[in-house]
């Protein structure tokens, strides 16, 4: 059985850094160049097809911090890994070699550590202070505020909150609208789990952690209408916490506004319920509610509550959520669904509602005397 | 079969726990393949957002404790005694313990399937008020709490056991700076692990008491706070990324030394960055809540940055160790090479995280999802194989297919690349992770498909693995003692060893005892 061989004292290394060295290290410094060159001054779609231009001065901020350290991140990897690479060709042990034959006996070189420990800190050092001055905008702002609106996360859907408007814009019915060129801060927290609010194109989430309220800050820079989801995993339904962004023109937003107002001020339903059909909320209820729910009185339970005469029981005054059970409130169950010491009902999301589906289950159920 | 289950001998328990880790391996990668079915287009409705929840659970929670750093621990638990010249580990009973505690936490993670309302699905990290409240509150939340709990206590003891053995039970000789690198980042690996988990279960016993006792340590609306099981969960969390990184650096600088038939270069900057990196990653842990709002940014960016200098210093010093080297390009070093142009890909990524307002961009999207494959699937799990090809001669005394292991080795590395390198541009597009379905828009469509097309090549490299570990050993061809002319003390040793180890011990008198053996340099 073969033994150990000894390792040869012979050295069978080249002289200098190893063939071909410099003009290898030349080629990847000139790739590094182009590629620097290339982040620094291309748009990042052109780079990157797919990547969304940033909406506010923050956006903006974050993408220049991006683009500097892609350079640095660029050049890293192709020395780092071309360098691994090319030592792994050029000193692999060729055919025909001797089994016994060794490196280049080389333990330290104290001087090259102390200089590639010391250099990658500066740069390191660098890059925080450069992180640290745009986290600082973000978290207290440039300037006051002239906009302070909230955004608070339920399963599985946003509720917004803005100054003056009495009731709140829930994203499975509506936008968040904010205004382009005042300085918005956004008030963040969560009425039962962890949600993480997300807009991709202002490039920034907040998680919505319940008992804590935290901001963000930035002026929205350019119009459009964006994707907003949940980013913390949240339950069941998370994939599906999903709304829109809608930056306008200051103009626009305060129309929107007064709209929002006009509509909470009329006490209307932000769903028009009136428009409610009981005939096909009857059709509906069989086909979507019947599975939990009976026309029977409210304690006979399938899987949720029986919800005969819903509206004219002395027994039971109040809905499970503890409200008057008035169109609205009823409509609001159906919107959002109800979790608590009775059980759990889907949203109108998992439910595959309408608004006018809402509107015609609520017609039917107020028609049951 | 009973000399096997009753086993106190750290050989035999190194390998229970590595056979036990690849036993989990597969069953987290098949999860994993049903999770990248589920995703393959936009829309699909295979699995459905229950399933798939708990999907994702389990292939996180299995991979991280049950697979990566067990597999850490289970080969420690094999080499640190052979290489420092002792005849077993400090506590051999307790070393059975642990083994045992690990196996059945294992399996009760796993058998929360069985429960009524499935398994766990709140995510690897458990956040709470999920998983105290809806659907995290069925018995497969339970079992995962108590399983993970009998893990994390079987990892401390582990710890202790493999801190005493180098620290007191080292041949003659062998000094602390004359021990294999591999055995100096367990060393480094242990005390982490013992600043680290006992946090963790903590955190554990905080949970289940809220769950089933109404403890409100987590419930703000009892004065508790959901943000303080966060720092509990990550200042074990993030630690335990390196737990899971620091064995596998020293898999990677033996198996990079042994086949460049070089000393490694720059042994004692190897050391100090080892226990640079374990004292960082305590300091590190909030930078997993940036954006809480709850915690200070500058401060754990600022470290978080810094972890990437000792990080950085192991790079060059195993492309110091490749230079003017005889490089044999065997399947360990193979994959020893995969994991340094894989693990470089998470660390920049990890770098551009480290900066709050980047991670508001990249936090729990796709291109987090990405950053921490390259370091734990595309790093370790590529190490796991390197230290696999390399030591089992020793283990078994046969060798594994060289032909059939490069084979392995290319499936896995384009395998995984292209499973992995597309989801960082998911994740620049807007693909939040933990999402069962999303929409098609911009790429999303193409990229997860290359995704999932990669991960089917992933999963025939590693059955090419299994063909191979089954083929090798029914051909059974014996191999030397010493078949990849190592240097450090294990490979003096008969394969497999005897069960005491050594029969007769060299005069240790320095770092290479093997080679100063065959160059008649030591008796």
């Amino acid at each position: 059985m073969a033994q150990t061989t000894a390792p040869q004292p012979q050295q069978i290394g080249p002289k200098g850094m190893g063939p071909g060295f410099w003009p290898y290290t030349i080629a990847l410094t000139v790739l590094n160049v182009i590629f620097a060159l290339l982040i620094l001054f291309a748009p990042l779609d052109f780079i990157m097809p797919g990547w969304s231009h940033p909406v506010t001065d923050r956006a903006a901020d974050i993408d220049g911090l991006f683009k500097f350290m892609s350079v640095f991140g660029f050049a890293i990897f192709c020395y780092v890994a071309g360098y691994v690479a090319y030592f792994a060709i050029v000193f692999r042990r060729r055919p025909g070699e001797p089994a016994g034959t060794i490196g280049v006996v080389v333990h330290d070189a104290p001087k090259l550590e102390f200089w590639w420990t010391v250099i990658p800190s500066v740069l390191l050092v660098i890059l925080t202070g450069l992180s640290i001055v745009v986290w600082y905008k973000i978290q207290f702002g440039t300037g006051a505020p002239a906009l302070t609106m909230e955004v608070i996360g339920h399963q599985f859907y946003f509720e917004y909150r803005y100054p003056g408007l009495k009731g709140s814009v829930y994203s499975q019915t509506d936008a968040m609208h904010l205004p382009i060129g005042k300085p918005v801060r956004i008030l963040i927290t969560s009425a039962d789990v962890i949600h993480q609010f997300w807009a991709p194109e202002i490039r920034l989430k907040a998680a919505a952690v319940p008992g804590l309220v935290q901001n963000l800050n930035f002026t929205p820079t350019a119009p459009g209408t964006f994707d907003v989801a949940c980013s913390e995993y949240c339950g069941v339904d998370h994939s599906v916490m999903q709304g829109k962004l809608v930056i306008e023109s200051a103009d626009k937003f305060e129309k929107w506004l007064a709209a929002q107002k006009q509509r909470a001020a009329a006490g209307a339903h932000p769903i028009p319920l009136a428009r409610g059909n009981a005939a096909s909320g009857k059709a509906l209820f069989a086909q979507k509610c019947s599975a939990c729910h009976a026309i029977a009185p409210f304690d006979k339970k399938i899987v949720g509550p029986g919800l005969a005469k819903l509206t004219d029981d002395p027994q039971h005054p109040t809905l499970v959520t503890g409200k008057s059970p008035t169109r609205d409130h009823i409509a609001e169950i159906l919107e959002n669904g109800y979790t608590g010491p009775i059980g759990a009902m889907p949203n109108r999301q998992a439910n595959g509602l309408s608004d006018q589906n809402i509107a015609d289950l609520v017609a039917y159920l107020v028609s049951l005397k | 079969m009973i000399g096997w289950l009753t086993s106190t001998n750290h050989k035999n328990i190194g390998i229970l726990y590595i056979v036990t880790t690849m036993t989990f391996f597969v069953a987290a990668g098949a999860l994993a393949l049903l999770i990248r079915s589920q995703l393959a287009f936009p829309g699909n409705t295979f699995l459905g957002p229950h399933a798939f929840n708990q999907a994702f659970t389990l292939h996180g929670t299995a991979m991280i404790f049950l697979v990566i750093a067990p597999f850490g621990i289970g080969l420690a638990n094999y080499l640190v005694p052979l290489q420092i010249g002792a005849p077993d580990m400090a506590f051999p009973r307790l070393n059975a313990t642990s083994f045992w505690l690990f196996a059945v936490g294992g399996l009760t993670v796993f058998g929360g399937l069985l429960a009524y309302g499935g398994a766990a699905a709140t995510g690897w990290t458990a956040y709470v008020p999920l998983s105290e409240i809806a659907e995290g509150t069925g018995a497969g939340q339970d079992l995962w709490i108590v399983g993970l709990t009998l893990v994390a206590v079987s990892t401390v003891l582990t710890a202790i056991n493999l801190l005493v053995t180098a620290v007191l039970y080292r041949a003659p000789g062998m000094t602390m700076w004359r021990m294999p690198i591999f055995t100096w980042e367990v060393v480094a690996t242990a005390v982490l692990i013992l600043m680290a988990f006992p946090p963790l279960t903590a955190a554990f016993a905080m949970l289940l008491i809220d769950r089933h006792t109404g403890g409100h340590f987590f419930d703000p609306t009892y004065g508790g706070n959901p943000v303080l099981y966060q720092h509990l969960f990550w200042f074990f969390g993030h630690p335990e990324v390196y737990v899971m990184i620091l064995p596998f650096f020293g898999v990677v600088t033996e198996v990079v030394a042994t086949f460049s038939h070089k000393p490694v270069f720059g042994y004692v900057g190897m050391v100090i960055s080892a226990f640079a990196i374990a004292g960082l990653s305590i300091g590190v842990w909030a930078h997993h809540m940036f954006t809480t709002g709850a915690v200070s940014n500058p401060f754990f960016s600022a470290v978080s940055f810094l972890i990437a200098v000792p990080t950085g210093v192991k790079f060059v010093n195993w492309i110091g160790t490749m230079w003017k080297g005889a490089i044999e390009l065997s399947t360990a070093m193979l994959f020893a090479i995969g994991f340094m142009l894989n693990f470089l890909i998470g660390g920049i990524t990890g770098v551009m995280v480290a900066s709050p307002p980047l991670d508001y961009g990249a936090h729990d999207t796709y291109f987090i999802v990405q950053h921490f494959h390259y370091t734990i699937g595309g790093g370790s799990l590529f190490a796991l194989f390197a230290a696999l090809f390399f030591w089992f001669p020793k283990m078994f005394g046969i060798r594994l297919g060289e032909g059939m292991g490069k084979w392995s080795f290319a499936l896995l590395f384009v395998g995984f690349n292209a499973t992995f390198l597309p989801m960082g541009f998911m994740g620049l597009e807007g693909m939040a992770r933990r999402v069962y379905t999303y929409p098609d828009v911009g790429h999303l469509a193409l990229l997860n498909g290359i995704s999932t097309a990669g991960s089917v090549v992933m999963a025939v490299g590693v059955a090419l693995f299994f063909v191979n570990v089954l083929v090798s050993a029914l051909l059974a061809k014996p191999v030397p003692d010493n078949p990849w002319n190592g240097y450090s003390l294990e490979w003096l040793t008969s394969s497999p060893p005897p069960e005491f180890n050594f029969h007769t011990l060299p005069r240790i008198q320095g770092k290479r005892p093997a080679w100063d053996v065959a160059s008649g340099a030591a008796p």
